[in-house]
């Protein structure tokens, strides 16, 4: 692919939005509502393709990507794009009446995708076409079957809206095709702080930035109530640190026991480190390159070295590199080298678990809680005031709500341009 | 025999392979030696012994060199590994790293194998064409001073070198962490015009400033055809990044120096000794580390903790005979691969793509040194 073929494509995109801007936005949503619904059903031919033919493009297993679908795609219905739609514009009915304020939509919106997760591609698609922007997207290069799939069920289902989306294939590193993506009116980034910076700089005023950079989750339970009375709660965990092998944003790279007795803190991370060799036996971890699995015997070593220093730290392996939990004696944070390596680190207060988390503020995604009892709402809101934007029970990290606002801002809302209509003479 | 008396004899022992003239890769000898140094770093650190036997891998059933269990370097930053008592200690070195950055600590209660070993390694992959011990050259480092920086084994190395092989005219040029781009300049072009080569060491880093420094002046050297450069370490922090291929055509540019005589370094402060690419002693075999018969690598599989397979890319793991005082056998940071008698460390590809969206707290720790 030429940057002239990336620019026609957008040519090509802006002739067909005229045509989309006309249509009702509720008929829209209600296309894309259809789109999600058979997204949903685990027995539509989109999703068993899906479900099919990603491990083969992105690692990971099968039994994995079945799970993980099941658990993100389930709630993601066309209710709840209605229910996104109204949360984040207003009135479906008002947005093409008259009213006081006016939504609008990009000529164009460019998507850059990354990482193999087929849910946040698959929203990233969606969300501008839900909002009348046609979409150019460049899959990600360890993705590029989702992206594939996404456009072809929206052509299925409604041949006018399948023109509104295309695809870009070509290496990250080109840089004129980049320059040539980048000439859409919105943007869209997903990436590392280092891509996000990179194309931000690309970017030209005044064009819309939307960017979602990587993020990360941890979990905190309350041991005295949790480990004793709830013994699902490991069953729990594990599911969120082993669904997608823990590569996603809402993966937890550390579990803090908090106000804990030594004795119940070794009896969650047994119980967490059971829960993931039943999970490995049940949805596998994918296989992992030289440099992942060099970076957790690393830091299993590490920890090694600290047990022999006299510190108290408990180490639980499997003996392949395929689950990893630690036991640490400190609340500072250590490197993740995600792939369902998790650390088990007791704090004693809530005061102690918000201070250990103040240097992840920045890149906070969700926290999974549990066991505060009536400082549940207290801690919430604490964890927000440090940068969460998603707060839930254990267990369902990773089936997150589709109006989830995703680093803290909306879904549809950063797409759009808001007019507010003003009483004049 | 008393500790002291056996850590003696071991040091006695490995310093007469170092200070031999003839280089001889004897396995048996390396063998012996690394087995004997491991039953003894086993008894006399604590840390270590708890170590090995927290993997069941003790002298009792450790019975060749590639099985002694290697303790991650990175783990120098939190414990004290040392092999003799801590009121012997009369030198410590330490990691480089940023103010916010946990650095590593090597202890050391002597510097003589430490010295013994970087000097005939240094001569035999820099100055392969001139091995007698007299023979000194124009060496100028692009390093801080070991009086500068005395807890820097680089600085302290280049120290030792430049007292050993330096001829007049040799010396630092940073100063007050500040590299004097006009002294170096100066001898750059002293160097040209006389005919006379230079040999350039330092960290890479050190070479991306002053290959920008040059194209800030517009100024391009062409350097003698003997001059050659040693450069090490990594950018992280301290310039821009740029591949080694890049650097290396960029040196060229605006020195003279082909690749084939430009050699990447690769060593650390937890090791004595150091390995270095091959191309100055062999330009026309596939470049490659090389290092002294006294300190070995072997490419781990980091998935079962066996040797990789030839090819292979795995965990780089170095057993050095000359680290008597703290731990013989490291299990570096970096991955890397076998090739030939050698081996090739390898890189992280830039841009590389990630499965997921997690951040996976490396890269926060690297922001902000949890």
């Amino acid at each position: 692919m030429t940057p002239d073929d990336i620019a026609e494509q957008l040519d090509g995109l802006r002739d067909a939005g005229k045509r989309l801007k006309r249509r009702p936005i509720g008929e829209v949503l209600a296309v894309l509502g259809g789109v999600l619904d058979r997204w949903s059903d685990p027995a539509s031919s989109w999703r068993r393709d899906l479900e099919d033919r990603l491990p083969a493009a992105t690692g990971f297993t099968a039994p994995m990507v079945g799970e993980g679908l099941r658990r993100a795609l389930g709630g993601w219905t066309s209710d709840a794009l209605r229910k996104l739609a109204i949360r984040e514009l207003g009135p479906i009915d008002a947005l093409d009446s008259a009213s006081e304020s006016r939504v609008s939509s990009f000529d164009t919106t460019a998507v850059l995708l990354a990482g193999a997760i087929p849910m946040p591609s698959l929203l990233a698609l969606i969300a501008p076409l839900a909002v009348r922007s046609p979409v150019l997207a460049k899959p990600a290069s360890r993705d590029p079957l989702t992206p594939q799939l996404v456009a072809r069920s929206i052509a299925e289902t409604d041949v006018e809206l399948g023109r509104c989306i295309r695809i870009a294939e070509f290496p990250a590193t080109n840089e004129d095709c980049t320059r040539a993506l980048l000439e859409a009116d919105c943007i869209c980034a997903m990436g590392s702080d280092a891509t996000i910076a990179a194309v931000s700089a690309r970017v030209k005023p005044p064009r819309r930035f939307v960017a979602d950079g990587h993020r990360v989750s941890i979990a905190a339970v309350a041991t005295p109530e949790t480990v004793d009375g709830r013994a699902d709660l490991s069953e729990r965990l594990a599911l969120d640190i082993a669904l997608w092998d823990q590569a996603g944003c809402l993966s937890p790279i550390a579990v803090f026991a908090v106000d804990a007795e030594p004795a119940r803190v070794t009896a969650l991370a047994e119980a967490i480190a059971s829960a993931l060799a039943n999970a490995e036996k049940e949805w596998p971890r994918g296989a992992i390159d030289a440099r992942t699995a060099h970076a957790i015997a690393q830091q299993r070593a590490e920890a090694e070295l600290r047990r022999a220093a006299g510190r108290a730290v408990e180490i639980h392996v499997s003996d392949s590199t395929a689950w990893t939990v630690i036991v640490e004696d400190g609340p500072e944070l250590r490197p993740a080298p995600l792939h369902r390596f998790v650390r088990v680190i007791p704090v004693p207060d809530l005061e102690q678990l918000l201070s250990a988390i103040e240097p992840l503020a920045a890149h906070l995604a969700a926290v999974a809680i549990e066991g505060f009892g009536d400082r549940t709402i207290g801690l919430a809101h604490a964890l927000a005031d440090r940068g969460a934007s998603r707060v839930c029970a254990p267990g369902s990290l990773q089936s997150p709500p589709l109006d989830w606002r995703h680093g803290g801002r909306g879904v549809l809302a950063p797409l759009v341009r808001f007019t507010d209509i003003e009483s004049t003479r | 025999m008393s500790a002291d008396a056996h850590r003696a004899e071991i040091d006695r022992r490995v310093l007469e392979w170092i200070r031999e003239p003839r280089w001889s890769y004897n396995e048996q000898r390396f063998e012996e030696l690394a087995l004997e140094l491991f039953a003894f770093q086993f008894e006399h650190c604590e840390i270590y012994r708890r170590f090995c036997e927290g993997r069941n891998q003790t002298p009792a059933e450790v019975n060749a060199w590639r099985q002694i269990p290697a303790v991650p370097t990175s783990a120098f930053k939190e414990v004290e590994l040392r092999s003799f008592p801590a009121h012997a200690t009369t030198h410590c070195f330490r990691t480089s790293g940023t103010s916010s950055d946990v650095r590593g600590t090597l202890y050391l209660d002597t510097l003589e194998l430490y010295e013994a070993s970087l000097l005939p390694t240094f001569r035999r992959f820099m100055f392969p064409e001139s091995l007698l011990p007299e023979d000194r050259a124009l060496i100028r480092v692009l390093a801080p001073s070991q009086i500068e920086q005395p807890d820097s084994s680089l600085s302290h190395m280049f120290g030792v070198v430049l007292e050993a092989m330096g001829e007049p005219g040799s010396g630092f040029d940073v100063e007050n962490g500040e590299l004097l781009f006009d002294r170096v300049l100066t001898v750059l072009v002293e160097s040209a015009a006389s005919e006379v080569p230079i040999t350039l060491c330092g960290t890479a880093f050190a070479f991306v400033h002053l290959i920008d420094h040059m194209a800030r002046r517009g100024v391009l050297i062409g350097l003698p055809s003997a001059s050659r450069i040693m450069e090490t370490g990594g950018f992280k922090g301290r310039s821009r990044e740029i591949p080694r291929a890049e650097l290396y055509t960029e040196l060229k540019r605006v020195l003279g120096i082909p690749s084939e005589r430009i050699v990447n370094q690769y060593g650390m402060t937890e090791l004595a000794s150091q390995f270095y690419d091959s191309v100055i002693r062999g330009p026309s075999e596939p470049r490659r580390k090389l290092g002294p018969p006294w300190a070995r690598v072997v490419i781990v599989d980091p998935e079962t903790g066996h040797e990789a397979a030839t090819g292979q890319v795995g965990s780089i793991v170095v057993v050095d005979l000359a680290n008597t005082g703290s731990v013989l056998s490291l299990r570096t940071g970096d991955l890397g691969r076998a090739v030939l008698d050698g081996f090739e460390v390898i890189g992280r590809e830039p841009g590389a793509d990630t499965r997921g969206c997690s951040i996976g707290a490396d890269e926060i720790l690297g922001q902000s040194s949890l």
